[in-house]
């Protein structure tokens, strides 16, 4: 199997908030046009490695580097401009705007905007709910709806990597699926996703290789077909 | 749009008004100080109500531009319109001071810390004596009237000029609101977190309405400076007769909209002025009392400030104007 270059590279990676360290010595890498996913329990600091990444959190030392760049030192307004596009947990819109000006402002940083209306046709293509809905205020979403307004506000950015941050917490059976299709999608267009998810059957489902954190360690990793069979994660994670 | 027919409907009637009053009265000067802290609150609005950074401390600043034109013309002979910019870098300087530790705090922590920040202003004010005069205060000096020496034997120029002032404080705080600074501030303000990750320099933005309201408060301290012709730290450094007040008239008439202060200025002040003329002989602190009474009533009576007493009016003239 040829190996393409890598995309993301963490090694040693220590974060913390205040005296308090959450990360300790990760090291996970994403290659150009994998689709990785990180399991694990709640507060193991899956959101914490993406924030990481993103240059919000305060304490961060180690090697964080992206496309050959070192991104020690950025601030975070600085990470979407090099292709990195994070959808944070929870459904974070702008609420009294409408879908359009959420999309828009998704490219909001560019320096160059050449081509927003086929970005936003893009997205729109990917949900089609949301030309229905482009006029609406944000706020008046369903909540699956709002998570659509989210992914699509960071594609957007025509990203290279995609950070998502349990897209499908708190959303009906049939939205989460409809989400993970999307995710296939923008896989498959050539977009290499990071996905934190703590439906972990779902997360094995669509990312080919995962890793699984317990207490701020990364205790296992592997292909999603091994850590599917593997006995402790089933266990833990799958409850079989 | 129909606000701004609305608007310049306001304005050409504010124009009129002051040739309508005595020109060495009581009316004029009542209007005077309205249209001047009408400005002061569009001032703040642009802090207070786009950045949504509830500052208490914007004496501070208004302070700083009123000791720093007068001092100069004091000891330099330096014509107050020259001074005006002079205290307008000051109190930018000092917005940015006290910006950089404080902007990242939320609320009330934010409001407490610029609370604190006008206070210590106050003091140093009252102490530096050789500078400011201390608490005996300074005189603005006489000068021959002329427009260049902004000397002026009435006070209808003083209402033109904050009128003047008005208006183009107005129309800063529209263009910050509808500019590519308005629509990231309206993305903080409505989610901090997708704001974040959309790459927006939160710090840098909030810096920026931080400063450019410090420098024109400190502008309008000019002319607050040689219209009340003296003045000493208590009253222009003062937490509760600038600070608050300018935040209280932006809040009452609507927080966050360029109308919002106008129409704050024009209740608050013209209602307390009335309060103490009323009442300030038979009882002294009765007239505080009831101007305290009727702003709970008022808030009460419109959370959202009278822009929404406003915005009904206008659109019922529209409406029956259309059928
Ligand atoms: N802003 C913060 N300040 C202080 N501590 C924090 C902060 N954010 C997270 N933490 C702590 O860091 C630890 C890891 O949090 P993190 O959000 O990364 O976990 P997580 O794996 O994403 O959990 P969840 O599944 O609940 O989202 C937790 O103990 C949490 O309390
Ligand atoms: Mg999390």
């Amino acid at each position: 199997m040829s190996e393409s270059a890598l995309l993301l590279e963490i090694a040693g990676l220590n974060a913390g908030y205040g005296e308090i360290e959450v990360l300790h010595g990760i090291d996970l890498q994403v290659r150009d046009g994998e689709f990785v996913c990180i399991i694990g329990a709640n507060t193991a600091g899956k959101s914490t490695i993406l924030r990481a990444i993103s240059r919000l959190v305060p304490h961060v030392t180690g090697t964080l580097r992206f496309a050959g760049a070192d991104l020690a030192g950025r601030a975070s307004h600085e990470i979407p401009a090099l292709g990195i596009a994070h959808v944070p947990e929870g459904r974070h819109v702008f609420a009294d705007m409408t879908v359009e000006e959420n999309l828009l402002l998704g490219a909001f940083t560019l320096r160059h905007q050449p081509d927003l209306p086929a970005r936003m046709d893009g997205v729109f293509e990917l949900f089609p709910r949301l030309r229905e809905r482009r006029a609406q205020l944000a706020g008046t979403l369903s909540g699956g709806e709002q998570q659509m307004v989210a992914v699509g506000r960071a594609l957007m950015l025509q990203p290279r990597l995609l950070l998502l941050d349990e897209p499908s917490h708190g959303l009906a059976p049939k939205v989460v699926e409809e989400m993970h299709d999307a995710f296939t999608t923008i896989h498959r267009r050539g977009t290499s996703i990071l996905l934190v998810e703590q439906n972990v059957g779902l997360a094995l489902d669509v990312a080919t290789r995962g890793y699984v954190l317990e207490s701020g360690r990364i205790a296992l990793q592997g292909s999603s077909a091994e850590l599917n069979q593997n006995p402790a994660v089933r266990a833990a994670y799958l409850g079989i | 749009m129909k606000r701004w027919i609305a608007i310049a409907a306001v304005i050409a009637v504010a124009a009129v008004l002051p040739l309508l009053l005595n020109p060495t009265g009581y009316w004029i000067r009542i209007l005077t100080f309205t249209l001047l802290f009408a400005a002061m609150a569009q001032v703040w609005n642009i802090i207070g109500g786009l950045a949504n950074q509830t500052s208490l401390g914007h004496a501070a600043f208004f302070g700083i531009g009123a000791y720093t034109s007068t001092i100069l013309l004091l000891k330099f002979g330096l014509s107050p319109w020259i001074g005006m910019f002079a205290g307008g870098l000051l109190g930018g300087i000092a917005a940015l001071i006290i910006a950089v530790p404080t902007m990242r705090l939320q609320g009330h922590y934010f409001a407490l810390a610029t609370l604190a920040f006008g206070e210590v202003m106050r003091v140093i004010a009252n102490v530096w004596t050789p500078l400011t005069g201390g608490p005996g205060g300074l005189s603005v000096p006489f000068m021959p009237p002329s427009v260049a020496a902004y000397s002026f034997k009435q006070l209808l120029p003083h209402a033109y000029i904050a009128l003047i002032a008005l208006i183009v404080v107005t129309f800063i705080f529209e263009a910050i609101r509808r500019g590519a600074m308005g629509y990231r501030l309206r993305a903080i303000k409505e989610n901090a977190a997708a704001a974040e990750v959309i790459g927006i320099d939160t710090t840098k933005v909030k810096l920026q309405t931080a400063v450019i309201s410090g420098v024109l408060m400190a502008m309008l301290g000019t002319l607050y400076a040689q219209v009340a012709v003296f003045f000493d730290p208590d009253t222009v450094f003062s937490a509760a007769s600038i600070s608050i007040r300018v935040a209280l008239i932006a809040i009452l008439g609507g927080v966050g909209t360029a109308i919002g202060p106008i129409l704050g200025a024009l209740f608050i002040i013209p209602v307390e002025e009335l309060m103490n003329d009323l009442f300030s002989a038979s009882a002294a602190g009765l007239s505080q009392l009831i101007f305290g009474v009727i702003l709970i009533a008022v808030i009460l009576w419109r959370p959202r400030g009278f822009i929404t007493v406003f915005d009904a009016m206008v659109a019922r003239l529209s409406g029956r104007a259309g059928s």
